[in-house]
């Protein structure tokens, strides 16, 4: 009975610092990436083409953008794709998520950062910040899980409550139930173009 | 001549709410059932877990699907709850419309106020209007029993009106760190389980639904620019307000609309979820 209690209270024990390590280690992970990201928008003397590089090499490690095009299309229509299909798909998205990014970032010149906490959701870890751009508090939950390559990485994004996969989910679902993969790499093709 | 309207609609609206509050209640039950699974209980969360173990049990083939995870399930829940949208064919041309709108109307008129007014001031602007809607944000609080958020907004009101220069400054958030605690009425029908019911979008306000257009009622009631004498005052300063909100968010709308494969919809998915996600906080 008392080793039983003893190994139950070591075993709590290690889950619970192992727990609390992994929400620092997101923590130090994701906010010293946004706040690289901030620094380098700060930098009034690189060109847009620069900036644009320096912020797409910190996304490029914090965001795990082959899941996210994954995610995307779930296991209703991921798997039915060829090979070739699912490059495709996965380089036009990426530009365009990429792109997306970019642009959000333009809009916003003033702001700041705050971060909260980090939580953790089932086996996920969610790093809530808060983007303050003169009068308006933007909330941003940044969703990472932890990928046997390469450690925490962002799966996925809600701005304001609403996550940026189930909407492109959601949109290219509407797509694929109506049409084929190509109508829909068409679509991101045309779209990319704007 | 205001006042009478509002009261004729908030009666016409509330019977088409009884009729789908029924339909839709089980929908919003069920969302925020799914939803506290996942936010509130998480490590001890097995659902998705065994789910899985079950799945790659009986194929332990298919490797790709094994990539998925837990993280598909999220999403998945995402699917079971489409927005009830009757009026597609009317929002269709209705959410064109605004668009043109747009383009046509507010993005030249706002880029014109800019130049005459700069970003300090439209900014100082918003904080004003702002600042005078504190009877909608207190009352919504207070029937959603959130007495601590209605007494920090009470405190922002008094310390913005007074310090703060009738409010077009926010000494509340910047020295005390008061944060303001947004609530309309619709925000407080959906606390109490009223369903968004059918999606409708509004001629030059956007998209909405019939629960939060049937919250607007009280919460013109609650806003002392109703109450401007004549009403042309009261119109004149609700425009106002528009567009200098527009001016500051101006490239806010022009980036998202870049993300929607079909704009509609993606307006239509992103409002819901949105107001979905401001009820559950």
């Amino acid at each position: 009975m008392k080793t039983w209690i003893l190994i139950f209270l070591s075993l709590s024990l290690f889950s619970s610092t192992v727990f609390a390590d992994e929400l620092s280690e997101v923590d130090h992970f994701m906010k010293e990436k946004l706040s690289t990201v901030m620094k380098v928008l700060e930098n009034k003397s690189l060109s847009k083409e620069q900036r644009d590089a320096a912020v797409l090499v910190q996304i490029n490690a914090a965001f795990d953008f082959n899941k996210m095009a994954k995610l995307t299309l779930g296991r209703k229509y991921w798997p039915g794709l060829s090979t070739t299909e699912q490059t495709r798909f996965t380089s036009l998205f990426i530009q365009r998520m990429q792109a997306s990014y970019l642009e959000k970032l333009d809009l916003y010149t003033d702001e700041q950062i705050a971060y909260n906490p980090p939580i953790r959701v089932n086996k996920n870890v969610h790093m809530l910040t808060e983007l303050v751009s003169g009068d308006n508090h933007i909330s941003m939950r940044y969703k990472l899980y932890k990928s046997k390559e390469s450690g925490w990485r962002v799966y996925d994004i809600e701005l304001e409550g609403v996550s940026i996969i189930t909407t492109y989910r959601s949109q290219f679902y509407e797509v694929l139930d109506k049409g084929t993969i190509n109508d829909l790499l068409n679509k991101l093709e045309q779209a990319d173009g704007m | 001549m205001i006042s009478r309207s509002p009261l004729i609609l908030l009666s016409l609206f509330s019977l088409f709410m009884i009729s789908c509050a029924g339909v839709d209640q089980s929908r919003v039950t069920e969302g925020t059932e799914g939803n506290l699974e996942a936010e509130s209980l998480p490590p001890a969360d097995q659902d998705p877990v065994s789910d899985q173990d079950h799945f790659s049990n009986q194929n332990p083939v298919s490797n790709k699907e094994d990539e998925f995870g837990e993280l598909e399930d999220e999403f998945a829940a995402v699917e079971a709850e489409p927005v009830f949208d009757p009026l597609s064919g009317y929002n269709r041309g209705m959410t064109q419309f605004n668009d043109g709108f747009f383009d046509w109307v507010v993005y030249p008129v706002s880029e014109g106020y800019k130049l005459i007014l700069p970003k300090g001031g439209r900014i100082a602007i918003n904080r004003f209007f702002k600042n005078l809607f504190f009877p909608i944000r207190f009352a919504n609080n207070v029937l959603q029993l959130k007495y601590d958020k209605a007494a920090i907004e009470t405190g922002r009101f008094i310390v913005n009106s007074t310090v703060g220069l009738l409010g077009f400054f926010d000494p509340a958030e910047s020295w005390l760190q008061l944060k303001p605690h947004p609530e309309d009425f619709g925000q407080t029908l959906g606390f109490y389980g009223v369903g968004s019911g059918f999606h409708i979008v509004l001629p030059f306000l956007g998209p909405s639904n019939l629960r939060d257009l049937v919250g607007k009622v009280p919460d013109i009631y609650a806003t002392p620019l109703t109450y401007l004498d004549p009403v042309e005052a009261a119109y004149a300063a609700e425009t106002h307000r528009r567009l200098n909100d527009a001016s500051i968010r101006l490239g806010e709308y022009q980036s998202l609309r870049k993300d929607a494969l079909d704009l509609y919809t993606f307006l239509r998915d992103a409002y819901e979820r949105n107001r979905k996600a401001e009820i559950e906080e």
